[in-house]
């Protein structure tokens, strides 16, 4: 290398995520040399989500977010949908109030690294960091391949599948019970036939919740975004069950003919018709959060932000990630500004960013929602119930001559979706005590 | 040594679809990559400089988009990038583009020092002319050899060029300077490292030159120094795909079963008969 290139850097953020982007962009305005290191080609090329974003907590990074961000729409409506075969109950709310947005994940990330390199991080794409180098128990830089970097704090954003600390032996090896696979396509309706079909203004979003037998009997859920104007259709399964589900036979569909399914439902499917599947690809997310934060969020020259740290709610019907992996990148940053201007990125130092972690709301949420993803677990809520709602709506609306009474219609409904009454009253206690 | 290398950034033609109505592609959206042909003589360029010592130039006629490009080979340890680049440089067919690069090789060699060899890929995967490499060797003088899959410098300061034919391993010893073409996959090119990515993020080694830099008439360059003309284009109509699923527990069976399948269709294995045991 060439005098002028250096080898250190003040910072070395691993990913150009939601997570890495936000504390290098704060870092970077703050007057320290960054580095953030890419394996994708761009920032946001590897990236795939479903598609909504709150923005209070991106604001707290970029006050200028719903000026300058790559927004697509606002979330103004919500819907869950229960599906049973080709009977759909579907709840739809009218938000009195924006708090989300929809937007591709791979705009984003690229948007908030911008900043960072604006600002004037350097970004270095199309290399992976193969190791996190310790010495004397503290972090000294990081290696990829041949070349070593040092740096005085390195930002571990690597995401949800954390190699690199799993290296460094601060976070378990994945266990199939922690992930879920997520698959979605984008499908080209069009911005006019779009806001027609879904009675959207200009500007509108719509975020749509799937649960029923669309997962075949896996744990997990649909999803449904409205883009500008594409659509955004996927579904997130359990992989452990799933994987157990396809041994055992239950399973008898993969997964992409599972998505393949509920494109093609009778139902959904009136909304995109046959319009052309522009694009369709899976990422890994995280079950439930707490579970899967590792032992210690940080040691001497070490944070970790983001999926990779755990930071993540996921309640069936909403993910968090992206404004948790941004707020997370934040008190990161802060910490290490706090670090670099006092005696450095000790234990004692860097130890505030847990601290403020666990202050956060993302803290107090993933503590109040504990628990949450053995409801999801529980094919009472992701299979029976909505099968049960749906045989009970039929019962009451498909009859020629003579209805039941509702009570009649939900005692047989009951049964016909083996669905045990006391223990339902007692799971829907636990679940809406968790959600 | 100093070596100069062409490259080309190219849709990713397998991500390029064509309209069925209008013949055309469409490129919209559609990713670009370095022409994957390139990456042999890439690799090679490189190879002769760890041997030999010097500096490895990347050179491309394109809008500046291909920047990324050329960040990308000097990510591999290429150390400077020219961006032959301008607006009338546009609808060039080979004889315009090689005469661009040739004129652009001529100003290196006078500006920032003699080139001793100009390496090319086979050809590009969304026109596929293999003309560049002997253009550009027709315009500057120089001795042109293709197909290849290795080189060296011999004694008398001559570089020995490897090839490989159908039939044969063939090796020329060529004076200095060239234009060398390697053959498709001739080469595993090496992958991108941290530390020269960094030194193309900070030192920015990639130089822009337009018309007016290589002092050349416009009426030689892009669309109006391009005599070729694409007289028509037909597709070829899909041939629709039977899709026959067969799964036997006895992998022989299989076998089997696929020659049978071959062979029950005349062409294929007429095709066949004449590959393997040489039949008419
Ligand atoms: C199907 C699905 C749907 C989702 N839906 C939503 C949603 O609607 N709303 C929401 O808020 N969240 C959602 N999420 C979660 C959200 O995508 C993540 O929480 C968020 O992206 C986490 O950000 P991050 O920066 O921590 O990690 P990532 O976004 O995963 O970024 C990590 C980056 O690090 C890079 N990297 C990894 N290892 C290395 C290495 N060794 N060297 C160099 N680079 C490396 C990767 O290439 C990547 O660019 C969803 C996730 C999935 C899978």
């Amino acid at each position: 290398m060439s005098s002028q290139t250096p080898t250190k850097f003040d910072v070395v953020v691993v990913g150009a995520g939601p997570a890495g982007a936000s504390a290098a962009y704060l870092l970077a305005k703050a007057g320290y040399k960054v580095l953030i290191v890419e394996r994708g080609r761009g920032a946001g090329t590897k990236e795939l989500f479903g598609g909504k974003i709150y923005a209070e907590p991106l604001r707290t990074v970029w006050p200028d977010l719903d000026k300058e961000a790559p927004i697509h729409r606002w979330v103004t409506r919500e819907r869950i949908s229960f599906v049973k075969g080709e009977r759909v109950t579907t709840v739809e709310f009218k938000l009195g109030r924006k708090v989300a947005f929809t937007t591709y994940l791979t705009e984003m990330a690229k948007w908030m690294t911008n900043k960072a390199v604006e600002s004037g991080a350097i970004l270095v794409d199309e290399v992976r960091v193969d190791e996190i180098i310790v010495e004397n128990g503290r972090v000294k830089g990081i290696r990829s391949g041949p070349d070593t970097i040092e740096a005085d704090v390195v930002v571990d954003a690597e995401g949800v599948n954390r190699i690199l600390l799993e290296k460094l032996g601060l976070a378990e090896k994945i266990k199939p019970d922690q992930v879920a696979l997520g698959v979605k396509e984008v499908i080209n309706i069009g911005k006019k036939a779009m806001n027609e079909r879904l009675l959207l203004d200009e500007g509108e979003g719509l975020a749509w919740f799937m649960v029923g037998d669309v997962t075949a009997g896996i744990p997990g859920g649909g999803f449904m975004y409205t883009m500008k104007d594409t659509i955004a259709l996927g579904l997130v399964l359990h992989i452990g069950k799933a994987y157990e589900a396809a041994k055992t036979g239950e399973l008898k569909h993969t997964v992409p003919m599972l998505l393949e399914k509920l494109r093609t439902h009778p139902f959904f499917s009136k909304i995109w018709g046959d319009a052309d599947v522009l694009e369709y690809g899976a990422h890994m997310t995280i079950e439930g959060g707490l579970r899967y934060m590792p032992k210690k969020l940080y040691m001497p020259g070490l944070v970790v932000v983001g999926d990779a740290a755990g930071l993540l709610l996921n309640t069936g019907y909403t993910i968090r990630g992206v404004d948790y992996a941004v707020y997370s990148g934040k008190l990161a940053a802060e910490t290490i500004i706090e670090a670099l201007e006092s005696d450095g990125p000790t234990e004692e130092n860097l130890r505030k960013y847990e601290e403020r972690v666990r202050e956060s709301f993302m803290f107090r949420e993933l503590v109040k929602h504990r628990g949450i993803e053995k409801v999801m677990e529980d094919p009472m809520f992701f299979t029976k119930l909505p099968a049960m709602l749906n045989i009970l709506l039929a019962k009451l609306y498909e009859q020629d001559y003579e209805e039941p009474t509702v009570l009649e219609a939900l005692l047989d409904s009951v049964k016909e979706s083996d669905v045990s009454l006391s223990k339902f009253m007692l799971k829907l206690f636990s679940v809406v005590s968790k959600l | 040594m100093r070596i100069v290398v062409g490259i080309k950034w190219v849709p990713n033609t397998q991500a390029v679809r064509f309209d069925p109505k209008t013949g055309t592609l469409i490129r919209a959206g559609v990713p670009s990559i370095v022409n994957p042909h390139d990456f042999p003589a890439i690799e090679l360029a490189l190879r002769l400089k760890d041997m030999y010592g010097g500096e490895v130039i990347a050179v491309t006629m394109a809008p500046p988009s291909a920047t990324q490009g050329l960040e990308h080979v000097l990510g591999m340890g290429v150390d400077k990038g020219i961006l032959l680049t301008d607006r009338k440089f546009a609808g060039a067919d080979t004889l315009a583009t090689s005469y661009v690069i040739a004129k652009g090789i001529e100003k290196i060699s006078k500006e920032i020092g003699p080139v001793d060899v100009a390496i090319f890929g086979h050809e590009t995967i969304d026109s596929s002319t293999a003309h560049i490499g002997a253009q550009v060797a027709s315009w500057l003088g120089w001795p042109y050899v293709y197909y290849a899959r290795d080189a060296k410098l011999v004694e008398d300061g001559k570089l020995r060029v490897t090839r490989q034919t159908e039939k044969a391993v063939e090796e020329y010893e060529v004076n200095l300077p060239a234009v060398v073409a390697t053959a498709i996959k001739a080469l595993k090119p090496r992958p991108v490292r941290l530390s020269y990515k960094l030194r193309a993020k900070i030192e920015k080694p990639i130089i822009a030159w337009n018309i007016e830099d290589l002092g050349l008439d416009p009426r030689c360059t892009g669309l109006k120094g391009s005599p070729t003309v694409v007289a028509n284009i037909t597709w070829m109509p899909e041939v629709p795909r039977k899709k026959i699923v067969y799964t036997p527990k006895d992998p022989r069976d299989a076998a089997r079963w696929i020659l049978k399948q071959l062979f029950s269709d005349e062409s294929v294995a007429g095709f066949l008969k004449k590959a393997l045991w040489g039949e008419e």
